[in-house]
């Protein structure tokens, strides 16, 4: 049994009163105690960012690196140890801007990694500007005549680009929230999980209860998340926010195919002397 | 009277006539019939066409570079004529396809030389495939040489048994009709011949192929890397070894994500290593300084090629030095590394994640396109003693009386803390980008930025001056009219000009420096304060690493033979402007 005060860190988390990483971290600390995941066997890895600090604020191992790289080191210590419970933490500045590219890429290697984007449209940290998911003509401090181009749809993207769970819930549900992090994390695959997280000092336009008043529950009007195309539709809604689980499949995951570790996480191999015979010999 | 056992060989022809293939045959076959063998390639940065190049010279002692004219020469095309056949030595030999370039006589106008003219393609249709004109023609410069044909069967049989029995015969009937063509020709009057020696077995290996197999011993297991001339050939030999050796290979999105991917490995426990060039490197250096930062064990191997940006992407250069030390933003301490032979790519290529996991910080290898790309006759790795060390990792024992919260970067007397890693309890801590206090907590704290950037700093300190102290070849200190000064790849060719500098008489000393970062100054000083008259070569247009020197000694080297054409130094080049430095014609 692992219980949520086990998780915290003794660290008081450094985000303004009311922003939404608290209740994101409240869930996940929940999602990882639900799971009974020891601590020593998770790692949270985030970039940079407000969100990006909350590796700070668990007690599990941690490893807060770069700006919009919170994936590739993810990625890395999941194959260096594929026994370990791997969450990459980061806000939509730093994975759906600078880290994109490694976002799309995650999804279609299907790592058996969770990966959660605290989505608060706006870049924070930098003191506001408009961020990938900023809706068009939204006024920031980058774009004080509105943003002129289009907001990304992360949901959209990430289904396109063959995610095999994509969720998204709200930073003001936590036990909804704590449902979707501890379904995404036992998913055998990579999980998505965008959150509204609401930035109450630089998104005062997006407000709790804007998001309580638009958002619906996707379980609760009878969504099949087998269903590819059902999500599909889903995801373009604009009217209403959906949260909830999209999508789930279970297709095989990267590491399936590499049956050298099957039994043996790769950081346990024995590396004190390695026989180079086999590579030599076509040198000979 | 015959050269026996000393010879050299060129063969050119267009990209995808299998230029270096055959190339790496006929060395193959020498080094095979006992002797020392150097081979390097030339090429355009394209798939088909252009004009490629591969030399061979071989030697009955060690040989450390090309040495020489080509004495045999295998041209695949007429421009290879065109553009080869004035370098053939005197009395050297000439295999064209007759069909292709019936003026061959009349293009190379040398009286001199042999020409073998022989129908290439349709021999080789004869043997079961035109595509084998190449294997005709190689058949027909072992003819010329003489080489026991048992040894060309072995090498086709090994190269081709893959593909079945069919082609391994085709293959040796296409060589057989050329070995029979230009024996009858040559009727054992050649310049040159090869007489099989007894000897243990070498390897023939270049230093993208001894890097690997030195990462390989020292146990990497994960290797993320995206594709980049002169490197891509790292990446190809570990994913075509994943599954014999257990090694997570990965061709990554970008170099961002390979230099960041390995640092996650490195944290929870995985010796990890990339490999790019210089535009990839690039792209790695924030990474570099994420490594630095959280000190994390890292093997960055940077193939340098001509820059800056695309420049020349299949050319050499050494023009990386500086930026290799100095990379990413802030100071933190790194380990550059930049071997001069197939055998310092294999020490050094071990050392490193040895040194990555001692010292905790990353470790850039400085390789070059001529070091990757060319091959030499060395002594079996196997026979060198080389030991794994994984430096302070904390076992469950020593964890489980930790005090907690874990100190990961405990200030310590030489600067190295204990190391925990995922999985294991009592451990816990975070690693990261932030300055952070002992525990790994991010702290903005004065005090603590200074401990935390000395503790680093000091850790390079670790490393004994002996083991990183440059090498001394030829003429001793007393004795010596000059020194001469390089490091990385320049180290053969700076060799092999010793020996001609030799002849000539003038009594030359090298020092060839492997270690960039730590610097060996004290010795390097020492060296230098003793010598009459010093050079330095370097192929880049700076003299980058005559600024180290001054950085790091206060002597300034004041002369310099600089090459930054990309190609590589040779021999006769060095010994030519040497000779002239030291006061001789």
């Amino acid at each position: 049994m692992v219980t949520v005060s086990e998780l915290n860190s003794g660290h008081m988390p450094t985000w303004c009163p009311g922003c939404g990483d608290f209740g994101i971290l409240v869930a996940l600390k929940g999602a990882l105690a639900k799971l009974s995941i020891p601590p020593e066997e998770t790692v949270v890895v985030s970039g940079v960012g407000c969100g990006s600090k909350l590796p700070h604020f668990i007690k599990t191992y941690g490893f807060e690196g770069l700006h919009g790289r919170s994936i590739p080191p993810a990625q890395g210590i999941h194959l260096a140890n594929n026994k370990l419970t791997v969450v990459a933490v980061g806000g939509d500045g730093d994975g759906y801007g600078i880290g994109m590219g490694h976002f799309i890429h995650a999804l279609r290697r299907n790592m058996a990694v969770t990966y959660i984007v605290q989505d608060n449209e706006i870049y924070g940290l930098t003191t506001g500007q408009a961020s990938p998911t900023t809706r068009q003509g939204t006024k920031t401090r980058s774009t004080p005549n509105g943003a002129i181009e289009r907001e990304v749809n992360p949901i959209l993207m990430s289904l396109s680009a063959g995610a095999t769970f994509v969720a998204r819930g709200f930073a003001g549900d936590i036990p909804h929230l704590t449902d979707l992090i501890s379904q995404g994390i036992a998913h055998r695959g990579i999980a998505h999980i965008d959150v509204f997280q609401p930035c109450v000092t630089w998104r005062k336009d997006l407000p709790y209860d804007l998001y309580q008043k638009k958002i619906y529950k996707l379980e609760a009007e009878g969504h099949d998340p087998a269903s590819f195309d059902a999500a599909m539709k889903r995801a373009q809604e604009t009217e209403r926010w959906p949260i909830g689980v999209f999508y789930k499949a279970e297709k095989p995951i990267y590491t399936d195919e590499l049956p050298f570790i099957k039994d043996l996480p790769l950081a346990k191999h024995d590396i004190s002397s390695v026989d180079i015979s086999k590579y030599i010999e076509e040198f000979m | 009277m015959a050269d026996v056992n000393r010879v050299n060989f060129l063969i050119g022809g267009p990209a995808g006539a299998g230029v270096a293939s055959v190339g790496l045959l006929f060395a193959k076959c020498l080094q095979r019939s006992g002797l020392e063998v150097f081979g390097t390639n030339d090429y355009p940065s394209l798939i088909k066409g252009g004009h490629n190049t591969y030399a061979v010279s071989a030697s009955p002692t060690p040989i450390l570079s090309l040495l020489g004219k080509p004495d045999i020469l295998i041209a695949l095309d007429k421009k290879t004529v065109e553009a080869h056949a004035l370098e053939l030595s005197e009395g050297g030999a000439l295999i064209f396809d007759s069909n292709k370039v019936s003026d061959a006589r009349e293009i190379a106008k040398r009286q001199d030389i042999t020409y073998v003219g022989a129908p290439l393609s349709q021999m080789a249709a004869a043997a079961g495939g035109e595509i084998m004109f190449n294997t005709v023609a190689l058949g027909a410069a072992m003819g010329i040489l003489g080489i026991d044909f048992a040894i060309i069967e072995g090498m086709l049989h090994k190269l081709w048994l893959r593909k079945g029995q069919k082609v391994v015969d085709s293959n040796i009937a296409a060589a057989r009709a050329g070995y029979d063509f230009s024996k009858s020709i040559v009727n054992g009057g050649f310049k040159a011949r090869i007489e099989f020696v007894k000897r243990e077995k070498t390897l023939f290996i270049n230093g993208n192929e001894a890097s690997v197999a030195g990462a390989i011993a020292a146990g990497c297991k994960f290797v993320a890397e995206y594709p980049m001339s002169p490197s891509t050939a790292i990446l190809h030999l570990m994913a075509g070894h994943e599954r014999d050796y257990g090694i997570i290979v990965k061709q990554t999105e970008d170099e961002i994500s390979a230099a960041n991917m390995i640092t996650g490995a490195g944290f929870a426990g995985v010796r990890a290593m990339t490999a790019t060039s210089g535009g990839g490197f690039s792209l790695m250096a924030e990474a570099l300084g994420l490594m630095g930062m959280m000190e994390a064990p890292a093997v960055i191997f940077n193939s340098q090629r001509a820059g800056p940006s695309t420049a020349l992407p299949t050319y050499t250069e050494q023009a990386d030095l500086l930026f290799a030390l100095h990379a990413s933003q802030g100071e933190f301490p790194r380990v550059v590394i930049a071997p001069g032979d197939a055998t310092e790519c294999y020490v050094e290529a071990f050392n490193a994640f040895n040194i990555a996991e001692l010292l905790q910080v990353p470790v850039i290898v400085l390789l070059d396109k001529y070091l990757s790309e060319s091959s030499q006759t060395v002594e079996d790795f196997r026979k060198m003693p080389l030991k794994v060390e994984r430096g302070k990792l904390m076992s469950d024992e020593q964890l489980a009386g930790a005090p907690q919260p874990f100190k990961r970067y405990e200030l310590t007397a030489n600067g190295i803390s204990p190391r925990s890693l995922p999985g294991q309890k009592n451990g816990l801590y975070v690693s990261s980008s932030y300055e952070h206090d002992e525990t790994g907590f991010t702290s903005e704290e004065g005090e603590n930025r200074m401990k935390q950037i000395d503790k680093r700093a000091t850790k390079l300190s670790v490393i004994p001056e002996v083991f990183i102290a440059p090498t001394f070849h030829g003429a001793s200190a007393s004795l010596a009219d000059i020194m001469v000064v390089c490091w990385g790849s320049t180290k053969g060719p700076a060799l092999e000009a010793l020996r001609l500098l030799e002849q000539r008489g003038v009594a030359a000393r090298l020092m060839h420096i492997r270690y960039a970062s730590p610097f060996p100054a004290s010795t390097v000083l020492k060296a230098l304060r003793a010598a009459k008259n010093t050079v330095i070569l370097e192929g880049n247009s700076e003299a980058q690493m005559r600024t180290l020197i001054l950085q790091k000694t206060g002597y300034y080297i004041e002369k310099a033979y600089l090459r930054y054409d990309a190609r590589p130094f040779t021999p006769e080049e060095i010994a030519a402007h040497v000779s002239k430095l030291a006061g001789r014609k």
